[in-house]
C-alpha cells in the first residue's frame, strides 16, 4: 500500500494501539494489498481513554470489561462485585492496555 | 507469553484462592462478617449495595446448608458455591489431560452472552438483583 495512505492511518489511528505495535501496523500495512485499504479505513476502534472513564465510573460492576468486549471477565467482575474490590482498582491501571490489545487484535483479523 | 489457555487459567485460579482465602478469613474472624460489606468501594463511598452485595452471607448459608436463607441473602450466591467448587477441578482436568475444554466453554459462554435474546434477560435479572438488594438494604 501507499506509504503516505499509511502514515495517515497510523496519525489518525496510532493513539488506539501499543506504542510497540505501532511500527509492526506500519510494516504489515504497506505490505497489504491495495483493495484492504477502504475496509481498514473504516474500522471502529475503541478509545482507551473512554475506557478509563467507563473503568473508573462503573468498574464495580464489570461495565468497563463488557465494553472492550471482554464479557466473561466481566461477568466475573460482576458477580464478586468488582473482584471484592481488588480487581476493580486493579483494572484501573490495566483497562487502557487491555483495550489497545482488543483493538490490535480486531486489526490483525484484517493484517494477517 | 502466555497462551490464552493459561491466561484463563491463572485468572480464575487467582479468583478463587482469593475467594477461599476471603471464606477463610470470614468465618475464623466472625467479627469481620459485620463488616464484610466495607471492603467493597460502591457500598463504602455511595452506601447502596451492588448487585454482588452480600454474596459471602450467602455462600456461607450455603455451606452451613441454609438454602432459603443463602437465595433471601444474594442468589448469585449460588453461582459462586458452583464456580468455587467446579473450576479448580476443571482446570486440574484440563492440565493433566492437555485439553482445552475450559477454554472451549468460557468462549462458547462469552459468544453466548454477546446475543441480545441472552444479554437483555440477563441484565433484567441482574438489575432485578440490584433492586431487590437496594430495597433488603443490605
Amino acid at each position: 500500500m501507499d506509504s503516505q495512505k499509511v502514515d495517515m492511518f497510523i496519525m489518525a489511528n496510532g493513539k488506539f494501539f501499543e506504542s510497540h505495535q505501532v511500527l509492526l501496523i506500519r510494516d504489515r500495512l504497506i505490505a497489504l494489498d491495495d483493495s484492504k485499504w477502504s475496509t481498514i479505513q473504516t474500522l471502529q476502534f475503541k478509545d482507551p481513554t473512554t475506557s478509563l472513564i467507563i473503568s473508573l465510573l462503573g468498574g464495580q460492576l464489570g461495565i468497563d470489561r463488557f465494553v472492550i468486549g471482554d464479557t466473561g471477565l466481566g461477568i466475573g467482575k460482576l458477580i464478586t462485585c468488582g473482584g471484592f474490590g481488588i480487581w476493580a482498582i486493579v483494572d484501573w491501571f490495566m483497562i487502557m492496555g487491555a483495550t489497545r490489545e482488543k483493538n490490535m487484535k480486531k486489526l490483525e483479523e484484517f493484517l494477517f | 507469553m502466555f497462551s490464552k489457555k493459561q491466561t484463563l487459567h491463572f485468572i480464575l485460579l487467582s479468583g478463587c484462592l482469593t475467594g477461599y482465602i476471603w471464606l477463610f478469613l470470614n468465618v475464623s474472624t466472625p467479627s469481620l462478617q459485620i463488616n464484610d460489606v466495607s471492603i467493597c468501594i460502591l457500598k463504602h463511598n455511595t452506601g447502596i449495595p451492588c448487585p454482588s452485595c452480600g454474596a459471602t452471607r450467602s455462600v456461607l448459608a450455603i455451606l452451613q446448608g441454609n438454602f432459603f436463607q443463602a437465595l433471601q441473602w444474594n442468589p448469585l450466591g449460588f453461582l459462586l458455591v458452583l464456580g468455587l467448587f467446579t473450576l479448580p477441578a476443571w482446570i486440574l482436568f484440563d492440565t493433566l489431560t492437555g485439553k482445552t475444554s475450559l477454554l472451549h466453554f468460557y468462549t462458547k459462554v462469552e459468544v453466548g452472552f454477546k446475543q441480545k435474546k441472552i444479554a437483555i434477560p440477563a441484565i433484567a435479572l441482574i438489575l432485578l438483583n440490584w433492586y431487590w438488594n437496594i430495597h433488603k438494604g443490605l
